[in-house]
């Protein structure tokens, strides 16, 4: 096949998966009010202050027409390598490798956002997610329906798609609780003829704890329920510190991923745990 | 009602858009390559490949010669010769075992496991056959390896 044919592929698929998202969102809901003046969206969410936990999303809105972006930085040096003295020698990390993403997000339209992430092992990811359901009178949930699609290779090879649920509880300005349950189609990078499952279905859990007025505790784990599950459940620790438009993350986990597709694959199958942090800032 | 119809639709098109690797992708040398007994045969057993792979036939054939191990892959031969028959190269040890790859001689032998007695096959130092090209093998051997 010509480069030129290949590419007009890549990008018609692009194209096709972005609008399928999208209408996926839009259809999914009633059409939104235009975004008033004083929009609410803009104001700080004391017990939802970011967009992602660890790496799973949350259900906090990107106002319309309002932006973010996202750095993730997993070191790949363990932690249990060596001596502490080899680990202080190391900075903890800081001096070896690092899987980097970059992320940036963008309300379209009320209570939707869509948005790509990019690591440094080359995987894009698209996304997008739109609020069906507010906590409030009418509902204890809140409920966000996300679509996304990870391509390995700058986004040439190894599609998978994944739809699912953002499902929020947040109690009070104290903490918000999340259940993520998402279809990752594809995520075995290998032809169908020689594996046994080429999906997963993920189960996203995870927590965000404030434990001082601006210091927040993350937690999650995202267990793959049936299907291709190699390696073992990606968990992350979070430590957080929010000032004004930043927030700042300490991370622990056991793994690097930080899209969909990557959590589907899973976290390495050792006792290896790495250092990382995100820092993510609010364009409003 | 309709929000649940389109987004079934939606989400059944989004299935459409993924993208399954070609087989072809990974089996390298030998892009006809597939799962079935009969293409593993004329690929592997019976041809040469462009990475310089010897065809295991130039030695596993009773015409001209005495097979090595007493093994005959010609077509029409080899299915009899390696599903469930055992090897006279290591005691104890049965070629290809349905269902079980991993126990199979003959994949030991390919992939060069510790307890094979001789030398990794194709011999000589190869070239040997790909990741890819094994996980075929494997694959017709984790399916029953039929004669198909």
């Amino acid at each position: 096949m010509a480069p030129q044919t290949i590419e007009v592929a890549v990008t018609l698929t692009f194209l096709r998966a972005v609008g399928i998202a999208l209408s996926i969102l839009v259809a999914a809901t009633p059409v939104a009010a235009q975004a008033p003046q004083d929009d609410p969206d803009l104001d700080i969410n004391f017990a939802q202050p970011d967009f992602t936990l660890v790496t799973l999303p949350t259900t906090l809105r990107v106002p319309k027409f309002k932006s973010a972006f996202r750095v993730t930085h997993r070191f790949t040096r363990p932690l249990g390598d060596g001596s502490f003295g080899d680990l202080a020698g190391d900075l903890f990390g800081l001096d070896s490798g690092a899987q980097i993403g970059l992320e940036y997000r963008f309300g379209i339209m009320r209570a939707t956002q869509i948005g790509f992430h990019r690591t440094s092992d080359r995987t894009i990811e698209f996304f997008a997610q739109r609020e069906v359901l507010a906590q409030g009178e009418r509902s204890p949930l809140t409920i966000s329906a996300l679509a996304t699609i990870d391509g390995t290779n700058n986004f040439r090879d190894s599609y998978s798609p994944a739809l699912g649920a953002v499902i929020s509880r947040t109690v009070g300005e104290h903490a918000a609780f999340y259940l993520e349950p998402i279809w990752v189609n594809n995520s075995n990078t290998l032809p169908s003829e020689v594996i046994d499952d080429n999906d997963s279905v993920l189960l996203g859990v995870g927590t965000r704890i404030r434990i001082r007025p601006t210091v927040y505790l993350t937690l999650e784990g995202v267990p793959r329920v049936t299907g291709h599950d190699p390696g073992s459940t990606q968990i992350g620790v979070g430590l957080e510190k929010r000032s004004g438009g930043h927030m700042f993350q300490l991370v622990v986990s056991n793994g690097f991923g930080t899209t969909v597709g990557q959590l589907a694959r899973g976290a390495r199958d050792t006792d290896d745990w790495y250092l990382g942090f995100s820092i993510s800032r609010k364009f409003y | 009602m309709r929000r649940f119809l389109l987004f079934g639709v939606c989400t059944l098109a989004v299935a459409g858009v993924a993208c399954d690797e070609k087989l072809s992708d990974i089996t390298g040398p030998t892009p006809n390559l597939s799962t079935s007994f009969s293409s593993i045969q004329q690929t592997i057993f019976s041809a040469s490949d462009p990475s310089g792979r010897l065809a295991c036939v130039g030695c596993h054939t009773d015409q001209g010669r005495t097979p090595p191990v007493n093994l005959v892959l010609t077509e029409g031969r080899s299915y009899q010769q390696l599903v469930g028959r055992a090897s006279t190269g290591k005691p104890g040890a049965t070629l290809v075992i349905p269902g079980d790859p991993d126990n199979s001689y003959l994949v030991k032998k390919l992939e060069r496991a510790p307890d094979i007695v001789g030398e990794r096959m194709p011999r000589n130092n190869g070239p040997f056959l790909t990741e890819g090209q094994m996980r075929v093998i494997r694959r017709w051997i984790s399916d029953g390896a039929a004669n198909n």
